[in-house]
């Protein structure tokens, strides 16, 4: 099967809508192919702007009590904790054999896991993805900051592959509708634009982007952008860093 | 809200809560079914949190799907057929596209609205069978065959239209969306 074959699957992938054997051959595939989950991702946004094409409707006041008190009851579940799994899902398959009400409760119990190993999966590939672009001879490493204070951000430049792997620390995630993006500066040119990131609660980000290869760049700065990304920074960087050397 | 913070679950909702109540309804229908399905998508955003990962997607993309999986579900366990599909069968011009594009959305956020604007009329600019598609793998959850099964169309027809489709709303909404790099 051609490469060509694999990303005519993205779409209808993201949509929800192979059928189960093509569904289970395009993971697989997905598990060794980076280009194939970006493409996944991207199509993935777009289905999720399809949500806002329904026609409004405003909840009832009483649901977001409703929400808050269930959460309540339920700690949030955090990483650590998905060491239960293969337990919980051995109790999943209990369940599905006592039938009934109990198989209903089961499939769904299954499902939520299925998709909590995929979620796991995909942070191991992703992870994975990071660190083969951080060990390699090529790489260069600039840090940016602003006067010294937090936040700052550390670049790391696989030249061999033109892979930057941005981690940011105690940088606040942009405020609703802006967005982070990186900037490539070659003296007496235009910045050109890496891409936009967010960061989480936590203001840490560990993302890779691909640095243009039209550019040279002797510094990296990061400006707050409108959700999207500007062509041009419209404001001041608020982190810069030099890159050593050059290319 | 990865760190169990209430409020922050408080302040998810009043950004987003309408938008989820309108698909869930869109896609249930019946005005309990939708809060089932708005609460249950809530609880599950609050006790996965911690998995999301900005750098693969946005959170309106995360909380679309987490809804649109659970109302899908319930229809199925109702054993009823998501409300575009009903309506699919009733009116032949049927979707969300035309209707919407002139209804005023009570939506005061200014950007939120323009995105709601392009999509729709992004939706609206595909060519009508390519939007029927769309609709029925999204808001009604059916696989390639079921769509083609649905419309009496050869598969292959239903796949190359899907695809097509998606590839254009891409294009046409491609300042919506972050860009999450390989």
């Amino acid at each position: 099967m051609t490469e060509h074959r694999w990303t005519e699957l993205a779409a209808p992938y993201a949509l929800g809508s192979l059928d189960a054997e093509e569904r289970a051959e395009f993971e697989r595939h997905l598990e060794t192919c980076a280009s194939c989950r970006a493409e996944v991702q991207s199509f993935r946004e777009v289905s999720g702007l399809l949500a806002q094409t329904v026609p409004p409707a405003t909840p009832p006041a009483e649901l977001r009590e409703r929400i808050l008190r269930a959460a309540r009851q339920v700690r949030p579940l955090t990483p650590r904790r998905r060491t239960i799994l293969p337990w919980a899902a051995a109790a999943a398959v209990v369940l599905a054999i006592l039938g009934g009400f109990g198989y209903w409760r089961a499939e769904n119990e299954a499902r939520v896991l299925r998709t909590r190993l995929d979620v796991a999966q995909s942070q191991l590939d992703s992870t994975k993805y990071v660190v083969a672009a951080l060990l390699d001879s090529s790489v260069a490493i600039t840090d940016l900051a602003a006067t010294g204070k937090a936040p700052s951000m550390r670049l790391y430049w696989n030249r061999a592959r033109n892979i930057v792997v941005v981690a940011a620390f105690d940088l606040p995630p942009a405020p609703a509708g802006r967005t982070y993006q990186l900037w490539a500066i070659e003296k007496g040119h235009a910045p050109v634009s890496v891409g936009i990131f967010n960061t989480s609660p936590t203001g840490r980000a560990v993302i890779t982007l691909a640095m243009p290869t039209a550019v040279r760049p002797q510094v990296s700065a990061v400006t707050e952008e409108p959700a999207g990304g500007s062509p041009q920074p419209t404001q001041q960087p608020f982190l810069v860093g030099s890159w050593s050397g050059g290319r | 809200m990865a760190a169990g913070d209430e409020r922050a679950l408080g302040e998810l909702y009043d950004r987003h809560g309408s938008t989820v109540y309108a698909l869930a309804r869109a896609i249930v229908g019946e005005r309990a079914d939708t809060e089932e399905v708005v609460a249950d998508a809530f609880g599950q955003a609050w006790r996965t949190a911690g998995q999301f990962d900005p750098a693969r997607g946005t959170v309106t993309a995360w909380l679309a799907t987490i809804t649109r999986t659970r109302a899908l579900d319930l229809v199925r366990a109702r054993g009823r057929r998501s409300k575009v599909l009903a309506r699919a069968a009733q009116e032949s011009d049927a979707g969300f596209a035309t209707p919407l594009a002139s209804s005023d959305a009570p939506d005061r956020d200014v950007e939120r609205q323009e995105t709601r604007q392009l999509v729709t009329r992004s939706l609206g600019a595909l060519p009508e069978a390519q939007r029927r598609v769309i609709e029925l793998a999204y808001f009604g959850g059916l696989s390639h065959s079921e769509i083609a099964a649905e419309l009496k169309e050869p598969l292959g027809t239903v796949k190359t239209r899907l695809r097509a489709a998606m590839e254009k709303l891409r294009d046409a909404l491609s300042p919506r969306i972050s860009q999450v790099e390989p």
